[in-house]
């Protein structure tokens, strides 16, 4: 069987850190807030005014992104369109959903509903490319983007495709925030809640590529031991231990209870492994696993782990030039991912 | 050409049974499942649909869920059809924990949603709901009601969400990263998506008419199916006999518009020829298809013409079983594979309700009326097409 493992091409973000650039490596802005919207590019200049009034902002947020990364990637057509998200157009939903409760059954109109199903961000961009491949779309919360990458990466291993545009997108309204605020899900203790979309472009060809993707597990309600195993096992295959790994990205957000979730397992990596975090410049939400990809990926291509993301100050300066980066994410303490990239410079 | 895939169990609720013996019996006595509204409290009582005749509180009983713990309709009826489904597959509680868990659902907790909404704004009285809303919710409900899984994914491509679900289970079984897969769909009837594809206007006031040249839209139906998939190994290890194989399968984007399909059937095309393909077999040894067939203006003349063009002047019988069961949109592909199964089973054409009229006069499908095969059948396709062209196919075998 053919065992291809998939090299990130291309990848691109629209967050509350300034949109489609590196410059939060260097200079991430800090919000004083627990709530932030994303910063948006000026849509305008990739679309025509027709199209973005059609569109909800977060399908505008992921067209962009998307194109972005066919642009860098120069792949007009990937065999795979896999998306992951939370809620889909949640402004959307809650049009429709608050006209119908406020307004009654008879005055509602389609757009919201049409644009209020997950699949419409990735089916949008098959319409817009006029990509008629594998499409398909994950809405499992807080990992949503990681299952959509395991689905490209089952897929690659299987020579099924030999391309895939893979990302994630989430809005959080004003009223949704508190919503997901009244139930624990964001904004507790220390933590930001912010926006996040995220597209990355994965080929069978190394050529130009930032990273390679060594693999991807998803786990729910994993015991201590399970994920030991799990771990072991990921590394095992990609012929590493946890000394090889130079850096652990995880998604440590200032919310203590599922922090500690994260502190439990860290207590196996060995200290000289520093231990990033990105969620305190990027925010939470459920499409936040995929900027932790992103900011990973990053970290590689530039073989610089930015001082911001350091979680220990005392580690600060370690991990120079990182090689292989594993990314650890837990949801709620009940669904795990593990990804691991290793870099390709100097190849 | 992939590897193939065996099915060792299979489950499913919905308007014409709670189970696959009732299931079956409805669709061998041509009995519909679609008629006036009787659970869902909306205003629009002109649409026939296809409930699950049971009430939220009597399913819970029948699970024997305590009252007063949050649920939704939708997680219910899943976790009813994943019972028989693991049942029939004889695997334990004590196995889930190698065991994947893949479950396809659009509309989710909206059901609870939709009747809280405001005071989800305003108060504090219903809380517990917000947590039940999103589609992840659902399948960890039923993942937790079963004692947890060894993973558990969500899949939301609207009306093709199931059949995804079964697509994504086997590619990870066919790549060797699991050996047994559950999966299939959920999804209940809400006013959220009764009132959407009103807004639409692709409902019927009548019982729907697939294939037919008076078919006026759609009747919406609900209920959950789920399927297990297990590597050739694995079931042999376990001893357990397959009911049917996944033979190959076909997802494709019709990439022409949000809702509507393309009048030549582009992504139903190439998700059926994508299907047989990875089956390793020919377009003349499909011996059925279970159409998507909505009995909307669009659908059935989009995905009539994909068939058309792609068996040419060998088109199987065909039939839509959504005359039977309403659509049951996210589950209706997980549904529609058990129905497949069933009739690989028992070796009848499902046939397609209130039919009378040929859409052209010259070339069109004539869907199935006669349950009688008149050849074996091994070999049938299913159908699935949701919003924005998710169009996915499924080929499955008799077991042999």
């Amino acid at each position: 069987m053919l065992r291809v493992t998939p090299y990130i091409k291309a990848i691109s973000q629209i967050s509350i850190q300034e949109p489609l650039t590196d410059v939060w490596m260097s200079n991430p802005h800090y919000y004083s807030e627990k709530y932030a919207r994303s910063v948006n590019p000026n849509f305008k200049e990739f679309m025509s005014l027709a199209e973005s009034r059609r569109m909800g902002k977060l399908l505008k947020r992921a067209l962009v992104t998307s194109l972005d990364v066919i642009n860098r990637s120069g792949i007009p057509h990937p065999d795979a369109i896999i998306m992951g998200t939370g809620l889909g157009c949640v402004e959307s939903t809650e049009h429709f959903l608050e006209a119908l409760c406020r307004d009654g059954e008879h005055l509602l109109k389609p757009t919201h509903f049409m644009q209020s199903t997950h699949n419409t961000i990735a089916s949008l961009i098959g319409i817009h490319t006029g990509t008629h491949g594998y499409n398909c779309t994950y809405s499992h919360r807080g990992i949503s983007f990681d299952c959509a990458l395991k689905d490209a990466f089952t897929q690659f291993r299987l020579g099924n495709i030999g391309s895939a545009l893979v990302g994630s997108n989430d809005e959080v309204s004003p009223s949704y925030y508190v919503l997901l605020k009244k139930i624990g899900l964001v904004g507790q203790d220390e933590e930001i809640c912010g926006e996040a979309s995220m597209a990355a472009m994965l080929s069978d060809c190394s050529e130009g590529a930032l990273c390679r993707l060594a693999g991807v597990r998803i786990l729910y309600r994993p015991s201590m031991k399970n994920l030991r195993n799990e771990l072991e096992h990921m590394l095992d295959e990609a012929g590493t231990t946890y000394v090889g790994i130079d850096a652990i990205v995880t998604g440590i957000s200032g919310n203590k209870a599922n922090d500690n979730f994260y502190l439990q397992i860290l207590q196996d990596v060995p200290e000289s492994v520093p231990v990033l975090w990105y969620k305190h410049i990027f925010g939470e939400n459920y499409s936040a696993s995929g900027i932790g990809f992103y900011v990973a990926v990053k970290c590689l291509q530039f073989g610089i782990i930015p001082q911001s993301l350091f979680y220990h100050t005392s580690q600060v300066g370690e991990g120079t030039a990182p090689r292989k980066i594993l990314i650890l994410n837990i949801s709620e303490g009940k669904n795990y991912s593990l990804i691991l990239l290793e870099g390709t410079c100097g190849k | 050409m992939g590897k193939p895939i065996c099915v060792t169990g299979a489950g499913t609720i919905s308007a014409i049974g709670i189970n696959k013996e009732q299931t079956l019996a409805s669709l061998l006595s041509k009995k519909s499942g679609i008629g006036p509204l009787r659970y869902l409290n909306t205003e629009h009582k002109e649409f026939p649909v296809g409930e699950v005749k049971l009430s939220n509180e009597e399913m819970a009983s029948m699970l024997g869920i305590q009252p007063g713990i949050p649920q939704t309709r939708t997680s219910l009826m899943g976790m009813l059809a994943l019972k028989e489904a693991l049942a029939e597959a004889n695997v334990g509680i004590e196995m889930l924990h190698d065991i994947g868990f893949i479950s396809g659902t659009t509309v989710g907790g909206m059901d609870q949603s939709e009747q809280h909404y405001i005071d989800f704004l305003e108060n504090d009285k219903y809380n517990q709901y917000i947590a039940t809303h999103d589609c992840g919710a659902c399948s960890e409900m039923i993942a937790d009601y079963f004692g947890g899984f060894a993973f558990v994914s969500t899949i939301s491509t609207a009306c093709s969400s199931a059949a995804n679900a079964i697509i994504s289970a086997a590619n990870l079984i066919r790549s060797g990263e699991a050996e047994i897969v559950v999966a299939g769909g959920c999804e209940c009837l809400t006013k959220f998506h009764l009132n959407g594809f009103n807004s639409l206007m692709i409902l019927d006031t009548k019982p729907c008419r697939p294939f037919d040249a008076t078919r006026k839209g759609l009747n919406l139906g609900e209920g959950a199916a789920y399927i297990v998939l297990e590597s050739a190994e694995s079931a042999r290890n376990r001893g357990v006999t397959p009911i049917a194989m996944l033979l190959g399968y076909g997802n494709a984007c019709d990439a022409y518009h949000q809702t509507a399909s393309s009048p030549t059937g582009e992504g139903a095309y190439m998700a059926m020829a994508e299907a047989i393909a990875d089956a390793g077999m020919k377009a003349c040894e499909v011996d059925y298809i279970n159409a998507h067939g909505t009995g909307t203006e669009n659908n059935d003349l989009s995905e009539g013409n994909a068939i058309l063009r792609l068996f040419g002047s060998n088109v199987p019988p065909v039939s839509s079983t959504k005359s039977f069961t309403g659509h049951t949109t996210s589950a209706s592909g997980a549904i529609e594979a058990v129905i497949c199964i069933l009739a690989l089973q028992n070796q009848f054409l499902p046939v397609n309700l209130n039919w009378s009229h040929p859409i052209n006069k010259n070339g069109a499908i004539i869907p199935v009326t006669d349950s009688r095969p008149l050849r074996r059948l091994n070999a049938v396709l299913c159908n699935s097409f949701g919003f924005g062209g998710n169009d996915s196919s499924l080929l499955f075998t008799k077991s042999c």
